[in-house]
């Protein structure tokens, strides 16, 4: 069988819509699926960046209407870069789910199943598909299923978390559609290779307009400040897995399409410092609310939005050096970050009260997942050896070749706020005195394989980061260059084998 | 494989296997630690030269692994202390908790200091930096609860400090392109002709680490808190490198001050100076009050730090020297102090010197180590801290024409005979107490340690020349000019000359003879008293009053300097913390729950950008 | 009867042009309304509507064209090429409202949801998650 990026989107789709006929073989059978689904994805992902490797891009063109009239899924290094992250992602939180869910009845795993299958279609389909609104449906998908796997628990508050971030997500997808009908009533197109070649003909006013549509649009699921009130609520009350999936995927995602926006549609310089100040803004406002949180979920979620106000930043700054950095970040905050929602739920479920203050003694009695989160917690703090450390030091190189002494001031001393509440739950769960004891959900064993693969990750990468960068590299390349993308999608439509 | 990285290959897989073994044999992490320590300081000792380098890239960044002279002297204490404190760690630390998260943080510590040491560029530098720090906040934690707050304040002041060093670093390399320390120090990255705040801001982050006044707020709890054998490291090693690059950055500023630049380098000179002096006085009136032991040498650690700083901030070619000849003997008495205080805990249960005293008898080889350490601190003759002293007092005086300066030193320095006195009084002479009946000498591998550096002390004062030797060459690497040393005798400007050996012997004669006095006498009339058995105006004491020498012990001078200790640096720091977590809270109240809120903010960013959208997004 | 009425829209196009805009930015403004300024959750849901309905009518006007037939080429109508009304708004709208009655549904099963929780489905007294 010959793999060709259509298969990212169908493979789950149809898992999707096949879980609740599969039920009815075997009621193990909804487990299994995502994960065998997620396998071949990693496999795509293989498959398809060796080819990206050896012609440059992968583009299939569906239904035999070449671009521009028809659809088309394009793969470059970058948007393969982040679809092979999602793909396996995706795996790691399938291992870390597979048995987490053991109490829960049938028919409830069925429609998570589902609705994972759905979300990880929709990101996917963001990122590789070239038609602008084509990524407003996908991107759609997201949120619809987003927000119904925040309100999954009943007895938590997810129906309102669920509820706000509709609300949010709403003006998200009126906006975004608002953008593209102006777009095209300027160029007559949605294939994203041609806006962008005929965007010097849209006027300066009009430009301008659909440009902050689109920002803020995508900005809210970018989670930039002020768009971003739905996502503390979110990340908090969601399951555990879906946490994870919302910084290893859901955000990945927003950022793509923010960045596709920023980058190969617009050339609006004004554009790139707006991205630094909205991502500055967003990074102090979001650390700065993570200190004093109770809950650790909460404080995660706040972490990992200030996570993105820096990659935000290190694609404002808009240097090969600096969206390098970015991507780096991206790669490590989906690591990281899911890493530490992972073994953050676990603690929590099995603290007393779902506060950091109960959280003493975790070290003694879950000593393997109280190492992993404080590694993720040095990882993400950029202490290196761990990778964090490397994607911060790009971002402040990235800075500092630019003379920004300012912003690197502020990153830094930001920095310093991150590693006090971080370090208050990891001295927390060391050394604090035992409270009262609970009985204790020990994680199953393919819990601690998923979270042990993302810990290894950290390590190997802190330790020899060379890895990854040459990938990062061509994608950084990649996303500088416009011209070769509208070369790759309208002047060779020959799908590449 | 290159013989940098077996070495640190070495340490790190001790700290794994000592983190894993102690699963399998308890207690046995310490030995695995020791062994790993001393291998590596063996392979480095015999096989590493000066000179040695070794280049390789990591993450698309040229980096170097090399030896200078300079750095060498720093090696050799880390990995002198790391030897005997690790030693010394094995029976101190037996049957505590928790054995393998502790050599492993305290091995990863060391491994982190040698990385330092072998860096030649600054993306190594600070990653061992960092590696350094965070395994040592892993120990300061180690003592539980109580200390996290103290480990917090460690890590935010050690963040602090790294992160401004961060931001030189990437500034150096955003201006001149270079990680290399040499090629930055070459193209003139330390002076202050256009980028005045790269050397600033790479003093702060070294000022952290040397615990210097306002940055040192961190340092007293920190060292009193973390486990003994840990201390004579933090204190004795990892403070030093801090002063390697104060040295580092200090030197190549005063080098390159051109003539334009040179009244800022006088600026620096004073404000260094003086934050030095200051450190030194202050420190030693707070560590008159103390009356626990651990606090009291903390408080201490930072006061001799102070004069080290002095010494670096003359940069004349005298200050500096005494400056790293003080380092390394600190390095050596601090160390030997902190183990004997270590001893004391261990033995009696406790280092407050208003429970224990009249240890000497007890522990006869302790107070030997403790007694020639304290004397090496006080900077009396004939041990190496007069030489020391003797080379600040000299520099500071004859070149530097600094006089105030000089008065602050002095009397830091003669402040410190009364705690030096009440450290080595309050534990080891005065009555003998009930509850210390029990006590016995610390084990053979916790006494051995101790009683080497005390014999280094000796060595160090007889022949101070072993240290000049190491000194000047490292002073040659760092640009000065033949820098002149004797074995055993000082010179000073006037070409008068002071012989140590004649020195020594002088005194170590009267002090033969004063002891084998005492204990003749000791053994004819005396008998040892209790402090229970003393009754005074025919008042009989009751049992839990508390009649130690220490209680109550400076309380005239306590009183006296009562408003010096109102006014805390601690106090500030805690005040500005309080301030930010303030506003931190009050920032977070913009998320206010209310889903219409969240749109609102929506719809009101949507209007600010569309009105400003020709000036934001202009072509 | 059919050219009748084709006549009169020739006649007043302009002003039914005018009134499909106003319209559509008119039923997005009242949607605006009542999301941000209705309590009741219901209410704002319909807000969302209301303004999804305001858009995609905004998306057709934009694609009619004076006089225009549908995008097929059959018989009589051998020029469609050169006056048909533009296809893909009314695509993207098709796609638009499934996509806006997804998302009605799951807000109103979310809405079930929080009654039976908090009992009231004020959006100002729903605020557990804050700060």
């Amino acid at each position: 069988m010959v793999i060709t990026p259509i298969h990212y989107i169908v493979v789950p789709l149809l898992a999707a819509f096949a879980i609740p006929l599969l039920v009815k073989i075997h009621k193990e059978l909804p487990r299994i699926i995502p994960g065998l689904v997620m396998f071949y994805n990693i496999i795509i992902s293989i498959v398809l960046m060796q080819q990206v490797n050896e012609f440059g891009y992968v583009s299939e063109v569906i239904a035999g209407w070449k671009a521009p009239w028809g659809i088309n899924l394009i793969i470059t290094p970058f948007s393969g870069f982040l679809v092979s992250l999602i793909s396996f992602m995706g795996f790691v939180i399938w291992l870390y789910q597979y048995r987490f869910k053991k109490v829960i009845d049938v028919g409830e795993l069925k429609s998570y199943g589902i609705l994972q299958m759905m979300m990880i279609t929709g990101a996917i389909g963001i990122i590789i598909t070239g038609d602008i609104f084509n990524m407003f449906v996908f991107l759609e998908i997201v949120a619809i299923t987003a927000i119904s796997l925040t309100s999954f628990y009943r007895h938590r508050d997810g129906a309102e978390a669920g509820f706000k971030y509709l609300l949010i997500g709403g003006f998200s997808s009126t906006l975004i559609l608002l953008a593209i009908l102006l777009l095209y009533t300027q160029v007559g197109t949605l294939n994203m290779a041609e806006i962008s070649e005929r965007m010097h003909l849209v006027p300066q006013g009009m430009k301008a307009t659909i440009l902050v549509l689109f920002i803020i649009g995508f900005g809210i699921e970018a989670e930039m400040f002020p768009l971003n009130g739905w996502a503390p609520d979110a990340y908090s009350q969601a399951p555990g897995p879906t946490s994870a999936a919302f910084a290893g995927i859901v955000v990945k995602a927003g950022v793509y399409g923010l960045i596709r926006i920023i980058f190969t549609l617009f050339d609006i310089e004004g554009a790139f410092d707006f991205l630094i100040i909205a991502g500055l803004v967003t990074m102090i406002i979001a650390e700065f609310s993570a200190l004093k949180q109770t809950n650790l979920k909460r404080m995660l979620a706040y972490s990992s939005i200030g996570q993105m106000g820096l990659v935000m930043i290190a694609f404002g700054i808009g240097t090969k050096a600096a969206v390098f950095a970015a991507l780096f970040l991206m790669f490590n905050h989906a690591v990281i970050k899911s890493l530490l929602f992972m073994s953050g739920s676990i603690l929590m479920y099995n603290s007393k009260d779902k506060t950091i203050s109960t959280l003493s003694g975790m070290g003694k009695k879950l000593p393997f997942i109280s190492l992993l989160f404080s590694l993720g917690a040095f990882a993400i703090v950029g202490l290196p050896p761990f990778s964090g450390f490397w994607s911060k030091l790009y971002v402040l190189t990235a800075a500092a070749n630019q003379e920004m002494i300012l912003l690197i001031g502020a990153i830094l001393a930001v920095s310093i706020v991150e590693i006090v509440y971080y370090f208050r739950v990891v001295s927390k769960m060391y050394f604090a005195e035992e409270t009262e004891h609970i009985a204790i959900f020990k994680p199953s064993i393919n819990a601690k394989i998923a979270m042990g693969i993302l810990g290894a990750i950290i390590l190997i990468i802190g330790l020899y980061p060379d890895l990854i960068t040459g990938y990062l590299h061509n994608a950084a390349d990649m996303i500088l260059d416009k011209a070769s993308y509208i070369d790759f999608v309208l002047n060779s439509n020959a799908p590449v084998q | 494989m290159n013989l940098f990285f077996i070495i640190l290959l070495i340490l790190f897989s001790s700290a794994i296997l000592a983190f894993i073994s102690n699963r399998i044999v308890r207690g046995s992490s310490g030995i695995i630690a020791f062994i790993g320590i001393t291998a590596a300081s063996i392979l480095f000792f015999t096989r590493l030269s000066i000179g040695n380098t070794y280049s390789f890239t990591l993450g698309g960044i040229q980096m170097q692994f090399g030896l200078n002279s300079f750095t060498y002297l720093f090696a050799i204490i880390v990995l002198g202390l790391g030897v005997l404190a690790s030693l010394y760690s094995i029976q101190y630390m037996k049957g505590k908790e928790r054995l393998g998260y502790f050599y492993f943080n305290f091995v990863l510590t060391i491994l982190g200091m040698v990385g330092i040491i072998f860096s030649q560029d600054f993306i190594t530098f600070f990653i061992f930096w960092e590696i350094m720090t965070w395994s040592s906040y892993l120990i300061v934690i180690y003592n539980g609860y109580s200390s996290s707050k103290v480990g917090i304040k460690y890590m935010i002041f050690s963040a602090l400090g790294a992160y401004a060093m961060l931001t030189a670093i990437v500034s150096i390399k955003g201006i001149y392109g270079t990680f290399m320390i040499k090629d930055a120090i070459a193209a003139g990255a330390f002076n202050f002709t256009d980028h005045f705040y790269i050397p600033i801001l790479l003093l702060i982050g070294f000022a952290v680490k040397a615990a210097l006044m306002p940055l040192h707020v961190w340092a007293p709890k920190s060292y009193s808190m973390s486990p003994m054998s840990f201390t004579a490291i933090f204190s004795g090693a990892m403070s030093k490198m801090g002063i390697l690059g104060m040295g580092l950055v200090l030197t190549s500023i005063y080098s390159h001050a051109s003539p334009e630049v040179s009244v800022y380098s006088l600026i620096l000179k004073q404000v260094l100076g003086w934050l030095g002096g200051i450190t030194a006085v202050m420190a030693t009136i707070y560590a008159l009050i103390q009356t626990d032991a651990k606090k009291l040498l903390a408080y201490s650690s930072i006061a001799q730090l102070g004069y080290i700083v002095v010494g670096l901030s003359t940069g004349t070619k005298l200050g500096v020297m005494a400056a790293l000849f003080l380092a390394v003997v600190h390095a050596i008495f601090k160390g030997t102090l902190f183990m004997v205080a270590g001893a004391v805990e261990r033995q009696a249960g406790t280092t407050d010197m208003t429970k224990v005293s009249g240890l000497i008898r007890k522990m006869p080889y302790t107070f030997f180590a403790a007694l020639l350490s304290i004397i090496a601190l006080a900077g009396v003759p004939p041990l190496g801290g007069f030489v020391g002293k003797w080379m600040l007092y000299e520099s500071l005086i004859t070149e530097s024409n600094n006089y105030f300066l000089v008065i602050v030193v002095f009397f830091s320095s003669t402040a410190a005979f009364l705690y030096s006195y009440r450290f080595l009084f309050g534990l080891f002479l005065g009555q003998e107490e009930k509850e210390t009946e029990h006590v016995k000498e610390a084990p053979l591998t916790m006494v051995i340690p101790m009683l080497i550096l005390a014999l280094l002390l000796i060595v160090t004062g007889l022949y101070p020349g072993i240290l000049f030797e190491p000194i000047a060459h490292g002073m040659e690497y760092l640009g000065y000019s033949h820098v002149n040393w004797d074995m055993s005798v000082l010179t000073n400007i006037w070409g008068e000359q002071t012989n140590m050996s004649y020195i020594f012997s002088l005194i170590g004669i009267v002090f033969v003879v004063v002891f084998i006095f005492i204990t003749l006498k000791g053994y004819k009339g005396t008998r040892n008293v209790g402090t229970k058995e003393i009754s005074t105006s025919g008042e009989i004491p009751l049992e839990h009053e508390n009649l130690t020498y220490q209680m109550d012990f400076f309380k005239p001078f306590e009183r006296a300097a009562a408003p010096l200790y109102k006014r805390s640096m601690n106090k500030i720091w805690n005040d500005i913390g309080n301030a930010l977590e303030a506003v931190f809270n009050f920032t977070r109240k913009i998320y206010t729950g209310n889903g219409q809120t969240y749109a609102l903010f929506v719809i009101i960013f949507l209007v600010i950008l569309l009105i400003f959208k020709d000036s934001l997004f202009a072509n | 009867m059919q050219q009748e009425f084709h006549e009169i829209f020739v006649k007043y196009h302009e002003i039914i042009t005018l009134g499909v805009y106003g319209t559509a930015i008119g039923l997005m403004l009242i949607g605006l309304y009542a999301v941000l300024m209705k309590k009741n959750l219901v209410k704002i849901v319909i807000g969302l509507s209301i303004m999804d309905a305001g858009l995609h009518l905004l998306f057709i006007g934009i694609g009619y064209v004076q006089g225009g037939t549908a995008p097929i080429f059959s018989p009589g109508y051998e020029d469609a090429g050169d006056r048909m009304v533009d296809p893909v708004p009314q695509a993207l709208v098709l796609t638009a409202i499934v996509i806006g009655f997804a998302v009605t549904a799951v807000a109103l099963s979310l809405i079930i949801r929080l009654y039976k929780h908090h009992h009231t489905a004020k959006i100002d007294q729903i605020k557990s998650l804050k700060w």
